[in-house]
């Protein structure tokens, strides 16, 4: 007798332990509120132009442009949650003529979404940098989101003549700052 | 992205230690041989009560428990995640294990002449499931907060390192007195893997520091490897699949095949001294039906879009060239994985010894038997990263005759406050056997790191 009510005291004890036991209320819904809110930062587009490459066949050429194409605001992913963007464009000079430098947004019709324009002096012994960064918010950023294609022009203004041995670059250098809500 | 992070959650809900310390050296449960198969058992045959003979399941968590993620605290649930994520390691984990006897037996070996030898002959068949992941930490911060306020930080990829497997294992296992105080035995054992998918060899990286050419200079360097058997017909959506149907067929050795084995002892210094050790699961399985593996590996650069001012071709697009650059190939090649060996050593001394007016004395070899006795065990266990390792102090005391108990105290990487108690009944030929780690933990279990528990019902004659 003794032994079984002992055994069953403890049973009973164990049984009570883990019966007794408690549970914080855990709320899964709130899995369901889950924001998050990455902000990504990424080079955009980047050129280096030595000076002699503007000498093609013996001659100087007074504009370069090429528009490639862009696909990254094609990805739906991508595109659904970017909230906001910073364009960050800055050109360096360190050639001895002027430029200016055209950079134009274009959509699948090649329209123009946005565009921006620099006016980088002569290089007269020290670094010429100019550099603008601009903000992409509601319309401003739905524009931007069709774009496609960047076209790039460069146009050299009139200066002393350059040859394949002059000094000096002319450089592009663009970064996006892009702010993701994903939830 | 919510359905990876409910996953995550319901995981993080379980978790695991796969220490066994209460059944450990329980010498009244017939299952401690699956865990010593030198372990001191002497009965005359036992057999388990299919699929009841031994449950056992096992959650375990470092870092953080259901609560911090869960609690219906008020606190927004963005803010958990972030405090969760951010105070936990790369080497902070998941885990789940869970096993299920379907059939168990074990019996003296006779001699020819009929008498009982030494020699005690066990075998069956269980169901394991086993789920590790580590937290991947490089990766969510990435995704949580992006790289704006990291540049210079190289994102660790090798941080994705997961396995999960359903495996069924047969097991015969043999043990013998070499002397009357040394017992041996060894339990051969086939594995058959049901599902398996294992993810635990990455390395790679991203990056993003300041340029002097570009703005930023930003690589990703990738080499990982997702491997998966047992899963890819599922994915084919020509095929009519019956996953009932192929986990009994996998269950009786239809899988893939692997081969392992356990060893262990038990020794006797002297009578009231037990020194005792094993190494269970040292097995492998190949991967060779239904395999399928995925891959990314590559170098990726990105400079931006880079206008080609030559009136040559075009550059190509980015998100192409980084297709192109770390490519998501499937391939169907053979690989192996092997099995988390398991390492258990203890010591017990034994006191109160039992008086002839309460029972007959001795264990049958003149032996005499004690009541109570302490010990101290320490267990390890190989994972991918770092082993993991407990150490165990028990109590174990033969409360009345057919009544055993165990109580432990683990210190390990999940807690420093593990209560186990365990104990084993013996009415008539029913043995029952029930076992729950982390007791203080089921003040709240919401709260838990960790939990175990084990039970189980046999047909036990001495």
């Amino acid at each position: 007798m003794k032994s079984s009510s002992l055994k069953r005291f403890v049973f009973l004890l164990f049984i009570g332990m883990c019966s007794f036991s408690c549970a914080s209320d855990l709320d899964f819904d709130q899995v369901n509120d889950i924001k998050i809110e990455p902000v990504v930062v990424a080079n955009l587009a980047y050129f280096n132009i030595a000076a002699p490459d503007f000498i093609r066949n013996g001659q100087e050429q007074t504009v370069l442009a090429d528009i490639p194409t862009v696909d990254f605001f094609n990805d739906k992913f991508f595109k659904e949650r970017l909230k906001k963007a910073e364009i960050f464009i800055e050109l360096e000079n360190t050639i001895a003529r002027q430029y200016r430098i055209d950079v134009v947004f274009l959509d699948v019709n090649n329209q123009a979404v946005y565009s921006t324009n620099f006016n980088v002096p002569a290089y007269t012994g020290s670094i010429n940098k100019v550099s603008r960064t601009e903000i992409f918010e509601n319309a401003q950023l739905d524009l931007l989101k069709r774009t496609r294609r960047i076209g790039f022009r460069v146009q050299m203004f009139a200066g002393p003549a350059l040859t394949t041995s002059s000094p000096g670059n002319l450089i592009l250098r663009s970064s996006a700052t892009t702010y993701l809500v994903v939830e | 992205m919510k359905k990876i992070v409910t996953f995550l959650l319901l995981i993080s809900v379980v978790s695991w230690s796969q220490n066994k310390q209460i059944l450990y050296n329980f010498a009244a449960i017939p299952q401690s041989v699956m865990y010593n198969p030198g372990a001191d058992v002497s009965y005359k045959w036992y057999a388990g009560i299919p699929f009841l003979s031994g449950v056992s399941a096992n959650f375990g968590s470092t870092g953080f428990s259901a609560y911090d993620l869960l609690a219906d605290n008020g606190v927004d649930f963005n803010t958990k995640l972030r405090n969760v994520i951010f105070s936990t390691t790369a080497k902070d984990r998941m885990a789940i294990n869970e096993q299920l006897e379907i059939l168990s037996g074990g019996f003296k070996l006779k001699s020819s002449l009929g008498d009982e030898t030494d020699s005690y002959l066990s075998f069956g068949l269980y169901q394991e499931f086993d789920f590790l992941t580590y937290v991947p930490k490089d990766p969510l911060i990435l995704a949580l907060e992006g790289n704006q306020n990291y540049i210079g930080k190289v994102f660790d990829l090798s941080d994705f390192n997961m396995k999960a497997e359903l495996l069924s294992v047969f097991h015969v296992g043999y043990q013998t007195k070499l002397k009357p105080n040394f017992i041996v035995g060894g339990r051969a054992k086939i594995y058959s893997s049901i599902y398996n998918a294992s993810s635990t060899n990455n390395s790679g990286y991203i990056y993003t520091i300041p340029a002097s050419d570009a703005v930023y200079e930003q690589q990703i360097y990738s080499q990982l490897q997702l491997n998966t058997s047992g899963l890819a017909s599922y994915f084919d959506s020509n095929n009519e699949v019956d996953a009932q149907k192929d986990v009994t067929k996998r269950t009786l050795l239809g899988g893939n095949l692997g081969l392992g084995f356990d060893l262990g002892f038990t020794y006797y210094p002297k009578d009231n001294l037990q020194i005792t050790g094993s190494v269970i699961d040292v097995g492998f399985i190949k991967h060779s039906k239904d395999v399928e593996s995925y891959t990314l590996n590559g170098t990726y650069t990105y400079k931006g879009v880079v206008p080609n001012f030559n009136q040559q071709n075009d550059p190509g697009t980015v998100f192409q060239d980084f297709k192109d650059a770390i490519p998501l190939d499937t391939l169907n090649v053979k690989y192996t994985t092997w099995r988390p060996a398991k390492f258990n050593t203890s010591v017990q001394y034994s006191f109160e010894e039992e008086r002839s007016d309460e029972c007959n004395c001795t264990d049958g070899n003149g032996k005499p038997t004690y009541k109570s006795a302490f010990g101290a065990q320490f267990f390890m266990m190989t994972l991918p990263k770092t082993p993991i390792m407990a150490l165990t102090a028990y109590y174990q005391r033969k409360i009345l005759k057919g009544f055993h108990a165990k109580a432990t105290y683990s210190l390990d990487s999940y807690s420093y406050s593990n209560l186990g108690l365990g104990i084993a009944t013996q009415a008539g030929p029913v043995n029952f056997y029930i076992l729950a780690d982390n007791l203080l933990e089921y003040r709240d279990v919401t709260k838990a790191n960790s939990l175990g528990f084990q039970f189980g019902l046999n047909v036990l004659v001495r």
